[in-house]
């Protein structure tokens, strides 16, 4: 290990630099306190190239540190690729940075068997399918990589997410912005979206309006892919809304209207209670309520 | 036909399963005899591209430890009469002709005289069985409109094939089940089944057919990741919700409509014809059929009841 001059390493080049959407301002401090514990990683030629360390480098330059301490390497370019992936292995990457590695050791011409050998460090399913996700998810615009590094985290919904074409991802992540999502509900809308598009054959921008909340957005194309769905959901609202069922009594009715049968809950402390209880389940069954549900989990009402 | 790997395993225990059946559905307690794994027909909407691991087609066939399990179940069985296929995980008839794998079984349940055989099938071929034939083998197909073929069924016999097939099977002798499923809702599907009925009714002879299936299209979830890639838009036209075993199936209201559409249209051909849900809930068969159908042993014992019906004292 060597002190290095700062000047004398080109920071510009980035060939071996992976990391995104992580935040420095830890680092800085830390660097600020202790100084650079763990010595950066450099390729020897002129200017040295940075190997490993680039957020160590950007924090030392914004702390106008002359020097770093350094570890110099002379090895190809391949092998010093290879030391760049596995000096933050234990770290963790993030699915932007696996794609990137992935789409890179693709562009210097690292062989397939190689290539899948990384997949495997790197925590993804080695196979041409998965190779080819992470190539996409690499060549994707800014903006599109910066969607999914902030809203989708499983590689399913990824794939879903590249199966649409270049304008309708625009649409998608204008639709969605600021929008708070959790993966199911990604699952959810793409998967509707997919429909809607397989049925239509392209999607529009009647299709994904910018809606204030996720939750908007799916009853919107829910309303399209499960017409008949949408139909008795709104119809028991309206019978629920009828009722005024009391506290302490729910009715659960299956959400596909699958089961024929209801499910009545009823939340009992005392003699009283089951009093109660059974006098507002009588009122609803006479006035006709609960057979109105019942019609409509027997599949002859759309 | 044959473009997939064909490897032979051995494999003489666990060939012949109960179908699996499916949760709170009703199941017609089937036996299957699975001497093969892995189709060639590859059909779109085939479940097996979701199980199977890869395209290889495994068989394995060991003649005198199927026949010796089959004696034991059968002789045990005093309650029902048994039935068996080989079409469960893989097509019963589309590489017999080279594999030559059913010949066995015909023979066997010919002698036997205690059970039924079903050859499931798309595949309209089965001339090389001729003359092995027996009533108590039963030759079935499964009938989908040719546009539905043309889309998802590729490397299948076209219908009017299958419908010949069957034709031929009742001419020598044999019973011949239909099974329509996967029923697929698209466009213009009420009417491309109204015109298949007419074609089975005009081609087959209804006091031949022992009996007809109906089973809209159901999937697990992980053929649905499939089908949106694939971008299937026969199989994705209707509306699909996740039914009380996980797997996709069409809303209830939407399937009750089909089933008792296609219910009419076939007992126009014949009121006597022996029709049944495959994997539905007891409240579909209460109304569609009108019929309280509490449990699987409820339909086994209508199965019965039909074989008995049709061949008498021979069974």
């Amino acid at each position: 290990m060597t002190d290095i001059r700062l000047s004398t390493i080109d920071l510009k080049d980035t060939r071996f630099k992976f990391s995104y959407g992580r935040d420095n301002e830890r680092l800085r401090s830390s660097i600020g306190i202790a100084g650079i514990v763990e010595p950066v990683i450099l390729l020897d030629r002129k200017p040295y190239i940075p190997v490993a360390g680039f957020r160590r480098l950007d924090c030392a330059r914004s702390l106008k540190m002359r020097s770093v301490p350094a570890l110099i390497v002379d090895v190809p370019e391949k092998e010093a690729f290879l030391r760049a992936v596995h000096t933050n292995i234990e770290r963790g990457y993030n699915i932007i940075e696996k794609a990137d590695i992935l789409s890179r050791m693709d562009g210097l011409g690292f062989q397939r068997p190689d290539i899948l050998e990384q997949m495997e460090y790197l925590g993804l399913h080695p196979g041409e399918k998965m190779l080819k996700i992470c190539i996409a998810v690499a060549g994707l615009e800014p903006v599109l990589k910066g969607f999914i590094f902030n809203n989708i985290a499983s590689l399913r919904n990824i794939e879903l997410f590249l199966l649409f074409d270049a304008g309708e991802r625009k649409r998608i992540v204008r639709s969605l912005a600021g929008v708070h999502l959790t993966e199911s509900m990604v699952r959810e809308i793409f998967e509707m979206l997919h429909i809607l598009r397989i049925r239509k054959g392209k999607l529009t921008g009647a299709d994904i309006p910018a809606l204030p909340d996720a939750g908007a957005l799916r009853a919107h194309l829910k309303k399209r892919t499960h017409p008949v769905l949408t139909s008795l959901a709104r119809k028991l609202k309206a019978i629920r809304d009828k009722m005024a069922v009391p506290p302490g009594v729910d009715i659960r009715v299956d959400p596909f209207f699958e089961k024929e049968y209801i499910d009545l809950v009823l939340r009992i402390k005392d003699d009283d209670g089951i009093r109660t209880a059974l006098a507002t389940i009588s009122g609803l069954a006479e006035a006709g309520h609960l057979r109105s549900i019942l019609d409509l989990t027997k599949g002859t009402i759309r | 036909m044959t473009l997939q790997k064909v490897q032979f395993v051995d494999n003489s225990t666990d060939i012949i399963r109960k179908c699996p059946g499916t949760k709170h559905h009703i199941c017609c307690g089937y036996q299957t005899i699975d001497l093969i794994e892995g189709c060639v027909l590859s059909c779109s909407y085939c479940i097996l591209k979701a199980y199977l691991k890869n395209d290889v087609i495994k068989v394995s066939c060991d003649p005198d430890a199927t026949t010796r399990e089959l004696d034991r179940l059968i002789d045990g069985s005093a309650k029902h009469i048994l039935r068996f296929g080989t079409g469960e995980l893989s097509d019963s008839l589309a590489l017999d002709r080279q594999l030559r794998l059913n010949r066995f079984l015909v023979d066997y349940f010919g002698h036997k005289k205690k059970a039924i055989l079903e050859l499931k099938s798309k595949w309209a071929d089965f001339r090389h069985l001729i003359p092995y034939l027996n009533p108590f083998t039963v030759i079935s197909f499964s009938v989908s409109p040719q546009r539905f073929i043309d889309s998802e069924e590729q490397r299948t016999s076209p219908i009017h094939k299958r419908l010949k097939a069957a034709r031929l099977a009742q001419d020598n002798g044999c019973f011949v089940g239909l099974h329509f499923d996967p029923v697929v809702i698209y466009d213009g599907f009420e009417r491309d089944y109204r015109y298949l009925i007419e074609d089975i009714g005009r081609i087959l002879d209804p006091g031949k057919i022992i009996w007809i299936s109906l089973g809209l299209l159901r999937f697990p979830p992980a053929l649905y990741g499939q089908l949106i890639e694939k971008k299937r838009r026969y199989l994705l036209s209707g509306e699909f919700i996740r039914g009380e075993d996980g797997k996709y199936r069409y809303i209830k209201p939407e399937r009750i409509r089909i089933y008792k559409l296609l219910y009419k249209l076939l007992k126009k051909i014949d009121s006597r014809l022996f029709i049944y849900l495959c994997m539905e809930r007891a409240d579909i068969w209460k109304e569609v059929f009108g019929i309280t159908m509490e449990s699987s042993e409820g339909l086994v014992r209508l199965f019965d009841e039909r074989i008995k019906n049709l061949y008498g004292g021979m069974l």
